[in-house]
């Protein structure tokens, strides 16, 4: 034990006074530092815009008191009026922005038809979110692997080359010993600076104190095992410095990016989302058409649906707004299996990918991750199914003043619906993912030490 | 002996198996991006180009309408992707396909790609472009690191020096050498590229897809060939090979995984992108109140009575010759038009501003120089995405102000009631989309175009110069 | 225990080709066995087996009585090592390779302690706080040997130790390794240098395609009978 220290000792020594590691530790740190910032900057403003809409859902209820002095008939304050379903993020997101920059996080809604108005898109700049997020969780899952390999590439081989192993193993210690002091100073450094930038972004992010710490900390750990495992497999094949830089720049290249990007390949042909495009075309047919249907049918329809309101008065004339917002609502019914459907699959591509993450383990962790911040696909289908129950309640809201023909009057905005929704964690998917890692990682180490078992050490 | 040279690294080269095989993977990799390029790009074609004769049948074969009622119908644009987007999808899987045109509504772009994956989409697709842009130059590192170093740790470049050829000369050597292997792995990839693109894909033989597709490749030999210089230059100036090769995959990452984000994240951080929810407030605002506060929607409306009255001669809108309800609709059209598309110009300003970082970073960066202009010429960069949503917002007023012309010239005023025939929308063109000019796609670049231009110049000269210095012995 | 270091038909084969055959070798404490033999011979290859960094085909190795191959780690509690090319951690001072190399051999010796071996096996002082990295080969030399002393081993292995220094160094060289011997280490020196061999040798072996081919007292040749015999085994 105390050769062990001796050991790591001089590693510092070694470490200390060597610039290439200083800089990239540095760097390391540096860009952790600025994931951290970028996230929660990011977040906040999200936080921000969303306040933001308070205030333009109570500047729009003013336009309307004012453009509808008195009493109101509720149709025309439901299709002048607009409020918001908004997507709050999760605590945790700032680590872990996931898709909340390429999905909206509010959604303006009318009494209209719903469909509509579901996918609309935020104003969203393609180059950026083409680049992706530099978010604490890219930091880990892409460059934390690197500074390992940085750190670890010539654990053993520099040694050879710089011809001191001889004399090391002339002192009576073991090379499992001197290997195994290596990584663990490597250890201790690389995990005390992830464990640190992870600690600082939640307390930056001023995270909810839960069990995701737990989590988050263990993923990180066991996350940076991984790659010292790698590391250590590739150190077992006793091979010269460059030939195990490139074969450890090679396999991040594959479990970070060709790999993810076969699956990509492989998800949209496996599992097609062709929905998309019938259902906005078929919603317009089907909300248009109901102007020229005969309003009795429309209504008798509607009826099926909501027949608490079947006893209201026959419609007269060429227009009236029950039966205007009768048939917007009849448009969603008609794409209700398309839309469902639509989402299925979407769920069901989700589902694809956290069963072939085990093929990655970046894929996996940066999963879990979203999964933990809740800024995923999941997530966002989650969020549009409160909003569809949101507009729900918006129609049950307005319909007795529809049905009824009762004035729409001022008090009547305090009573309107106020929609909020919080991503929430998805943890099944968090520890089913940290059950994939931890086997990931055992099955790495295993490998790595038969491999060192199987070559005989040599010294030059 | 400058040929003999570059012989000995071709040959000497090709025989290293490992380097062998490391090619056959990438030639193999680019050869499945092809493929699978293409037949994403004939997948969302269909599904677009499906679409799109949908909705056109739909609008020429609509019931009686009135004319308002057939504005708010409205149609449908539909993205078609560039026809050499499939080497290139750039921000075609970030940006949306279809844009529902309606009458006084500018509606986003809806259903992108990227919208509709998981995460998993976030780690980069597999397309021509990626392998190019990433793969071919840590398959140049490998192959240049040990250009001078190994000739040092073996004792060879004192012998070749001492038999009187220069630094200078031996690097160009080197350079032609290692880029006639480059071009071996990657000919075969853009020949089959090009085979698919024009043999028999069903593509448009387009004289201007011809200039696109020469400039993408023209584009891509540069980088390369930048690459290539930059590693010999960076394998003269080390002692050792294994610093070399860890210097080059330092500058790799650095240029290839670290800067291209954070470029764009901290452009989109310093100029804060306005929400939707809020331009659209103010885009109403200004519509209602008039753009200075002044000029107000109900004003306005007046005044056009006035007028329209006065130029008649008549005292009642029922007595005018034109429908005002028309008339009305049009100027309404005009004006939220006029305000959306300034508010949709500075939204576009600001998002042009937040790239321009990512542009100023290609001075430093040639991968982020030849993204952009590989993008470009595959027509999936920001700019060809604006210009499609240009043209569908002008096809919406112009669709708009035809109907509402018809309204106004055609029915009567206060009539909601009247249904024009089925007829009357046949007139109507559907929309299409024409992908820019290659020029106008090269002119959006310009930056991107001098930093790559830079690059070439200073890694053959300062580069090759710096080569003078590098210690012998 | 009267041997510090045995070899019993030690032999060892490299894919077809036999490195060395059956060697067998008894050096007692305090004495000086030099090896000559050209390259390739298996000078390094015995000294390889003794220190355990490759394993013997058949026979066996022993340090201080124990078997080298069975002992991997603990023998070289009982040795020395002085590569050809003496190779340091070059970011790290003089003084600091020879404190970690000194502590792992399980002394803690004090840095004054520490600059008196650096002294004494004739690195200027100066140099002891200097990095390693500027050493040259001379220098390294010299706090290999201080690595060496510091050690107080039974056995030393030197593997053409004085190949790079310069003759007054040499010389030092040859002094220093009498005084050890004197204080009773084993000293077992590969080397290609027949007349240091004649010089402080107690008994020179001389080695040919593996074989240990004739061992003679020193004390009792010349020079030049020594080189005449040298050149007679290698042209036969």
């Amino acid at each position: 034990m105390k050769i062990f220290r001796i050991l790591i000792k001089y590693e510092w020594l070694n470490f200390r006074a060597d610039k290439g590691l200083l800089i990239l530790t540095a760097l390391t740190l540096f860009a952790g530092l600025y994931g951290i910032y970028y996230g929660t900057t990011e977040i906040e403003r999200q936080r921000e815009n969303i306040a933001a809409l308070d205030v333009l859902t109570e500047h729009n209820v003013e336009e309307m008191k004012v453009k509808f002095l008195g009493d109101a008939d509720a149709g025309d304050i439901g299709y002048y009026h607009s409020t918001f379903a908004v997507n709050h993020p999760d605590s945790w997101a700032s680590l872990s922005l996931g898709q909340r920059d390429v999905n909206p996080y509010y959604l303006k809604l009318r009494l209209l038809n719903l469909q509509s108005q579901l996918y609309d898109t935020e104003n969203i700049n393609p180059l950026k979110v083409l680049s992706g997020n530099f978010d604490l969780a890219f930091v880990l899952v892409y460059l934390f692997p690197l500074l390992i390999i940085g750190l670890c590439f010539n654990i053993l081989s520099a040694e050879k080359e710089q011809g001191t192993l001889p004399l090391l193993l002339s002192q009576p210690i073991s090379l499992p010993l001197v290997v195994g002091a290596k990584l663990t100073f490597r250890m201790m450094l690389v995990l005390g600076l992830a464990l640190l930038l992870s600690v600082v972004a939640m307390v930056w992010g001023q995270v909810v104190p839960d069990v995701r710490i737990g989590i988050w900390l263990g993923v990180v750990l066991l996350y940076c095992l991984f790659w010292f495992g790698v590391a250590f497999l590739v150190a077992a094949l006793q091979k010269n410095s460059a030939f195990n830089a490139v074969t450890l720049l090679g396999v991040w290249l594959l479990l970070t990016i060709i790999i993810p990007a076969l699956l990509n390949v492989y998800v949209a042909v496996k599992q097609p989302v062709p929905q998309a495009l019938e259902l906005t075309i078929k919603q317009r047919e089907v909300v248009h058409a109901g102007w020229d249907k005969p309003k009795r049918e429309t209504m008798n329809k509607f009826f099926a649906h909501y027949p608490q309101w079947t006893d209201t008065t026959e419609i007269q004339g060429r227009f009236a707004w029950r039966w205007y917002y009768a048939f917007q609502h009849l448009g969603d019914v008609a794409v209700e299996d398309l839309a469902r459907d639509y989402q299925e699959s979407l769920q069901a591509r989700h589902q694809l990918v956290a069963q072939l993450n085990v093929l990655s383990v970046p894929v996996n962790v940066q999963g879990i991750f979203n999964a933990m911040a809740g800024s995923d696909l999941p997530s966002h289908l989650a969020f549009l199914q409160s909003a569809s129950r949101y507009h729900d309640s918006l129609r049950e809201y307005y319909y007795p003043f529809l049905f009824n023909q009762v004035a729409f009057t001022h008090a009547d905005y305090d009573g309107e619906p106020r929609h909020s929704f919080t991503s929430s964690p998805d943890f099944a998917t968090a520890y089913s993912g940290l059950v994939k890692l931890v086997v990931s990682v055992l099955l790495v180490y295993a490998v790595a030490l038969l491999l060192f078992r199987v070559k005989e050490a040599s010294v030059k | 002996m400058v040929k003999s040279i570059a012989k000995k690294e071709f040959v000497s080269t090709l025989r290293d198996s490992r380097f062998v095989a490391l090619s056959v993977i990438v030639l193999l990799l680019l050869l499945a991006a092809t493929i699978v390029g293409l037949h994403s790009y004939k997948t969302l074609q269909a599904e677009r180009d499906t679409a799109q004769e949908t909705v056109n049948d739909q609008f020429v074969s609509a019931a009686d309408r009135h004319p308002h009622r057939m504005a708010h119908y409205g149609s449908y644009a539909f993205r078609p992707k560039s026809s050499i987007s499939f080497l290139d999808f750039g921000m075609d899987s970030y940006t949306g396909a279809s844009v529902y045109m309606e009458a006084h509504r500018q509606n986003s772009a809806n259903f992108s790609q990227a919208q509709q994956s998981s995460s998993l989409i976030r780690f980069g697709e597999m397309t021509v472009a990626f392998v190019l842009q990433m793969l071919i130059p840590l398959l140049i590192i490998f192959l240049c690191f040990g250009a001078f170093t190994q000739e040092k740790e073996t004792g060879t470049l004192k012998i070749l020096l001492s038999q009187g050829i220069s630094l200078r000369q031996m690097a160009w050597a080197k350079i032609a050498g290692y880029s006639k292997v480059v071009a071996l792995v990657v000919a075969p990839a853009l020949a089959l590229a090009s085979l698919l693109l024009f043999g028999r894909g069903g593509f448009e033989l387009g004289g201007d897809v011809v200039i696109r597709l020469l400039l993408f490749m023209l584009f891509y030999l540069v980088y390369f060939f930048i690459f290539i210089v930059l590693s010999v230059v960076v394998s003269a100036l080390h002692q050792r090979s294994s610093t070399a090769l860890v210097t080059l995959l330092g500058i790799w990452i650095l240029f290839c995984v670290i800067t291209p984000k954070a470029a764009a994240n901290l452009g989109a951080n310093l100029y804060t992108t306005p929400t939707k929810a809020q331009m659209e407030a103010d885009v109403h605002e200004e519509v209602a109140k008039g753009i200075d506060g002044h000029n107000s929607q109900d004003e306005r409306a007046e005044a056009l009575k006035q007028e329209l009255l006065e130029k008649y001669n008549v005292e009642t809108l029922e007595e005018l010759p034109v429908n005002f309800d028309g008339i009305l609709m049009a100027l309404g059209e005009e004006q939220s038009s006029h305000v959306f598309q300034e508010h949709f110009d500075e939204l576009t300003g600001t998002f042009e501003k937040q790239n321009s970082i990512s542009e100023y970073v290609g001075l430093l960066n040639p991968y982020l120089a030849v993204r952009h202009l590989s993008m470009g010429m595959a027509g999936s960069d920001f700019s060809h995405f604006i210009h499609f949503q240009k043209m569908a917002e002008q096809y919406r007023y112009n669709q708009s102000q035809k109907l509402n012309h018809i309204q106004a010239t055609q029915l009567k005023y206060g009539d909601k009631e009247t249904r024009l025939s089925s007829e009357t929308w046949k007139d109507f063109t559907p929309f299409t989309y024409e992908t820019p000019p290659a020029g106008w796609a090269l002119g959006n670049h310009l930056l991107s175009l001098g930093a790559m231009l830079l690059w070439l110049v200073l890694v053959s000269t300062v580069g090759i110069r710096l080569i003078d210095k590098t210690k012998v012995a | 225990m009267e041997f510090v270091l045995e070899a019993k038909q030690l032999s060892k084969v490299y894919q077809d080709k036999l490195a060395l055959k059956g060697l067998n070798l008894q050096i007692r404490a305090g004495e000086i066995f030099c090896l000559l033999g050209q390259n390739g011979a298996g000078k390094s290859t015995t000294i390889n087996l003794f220190l355990g960094f490759i394993t013997p085909t058949s026979g066996a190795a022993y340090i201080n009585g124990l078997e080298v191959a069975r002992n991997v780690t603990e023998v070289k509690k009982y040795l020395a090592y002085i590569p050809e090319n003496v190779m340091l951690y070059p970011n790290l001072t003089g003084l600091e390779n020879l404190a970690l190399f000194s502590s792992l051999a399980g002394f803690d010796y004090s840095k004054e302690e520490l600059m008196e071996y650096l002294v004494r096996s004739g690195l200027p002082a100066e140099a002891a706080s200097r990095r390693v990295g500027g050493y040259s080969k001379g220098m390294r030399q010299k706090v290999g040997i201080a690595i060496a002393v510091a050690k107080h081993a039974k056995v030393l292995l030197l593997d053409e130790p004085t190949s790079g220094l310069d003759p007054k160094a040499s010389n030092e060289f040859s002094e220093l390794l009498l005084r050890l011997s004197d204080a009773g280490t084993g000293i077992f020196m590969a080397t290609h240098d027949i007349f240091r061999s004649k010089e402080v040798g107690t008994r020179v072996g001389i080695m040919r395609e593996g074989e240990l081919v004739d061992v003679l007292p020193a004390a009792d040749l010349e020079a030049n009978e020594l080189e005449k015999l040298y050149l007679n085994h290698m042209h036969i």
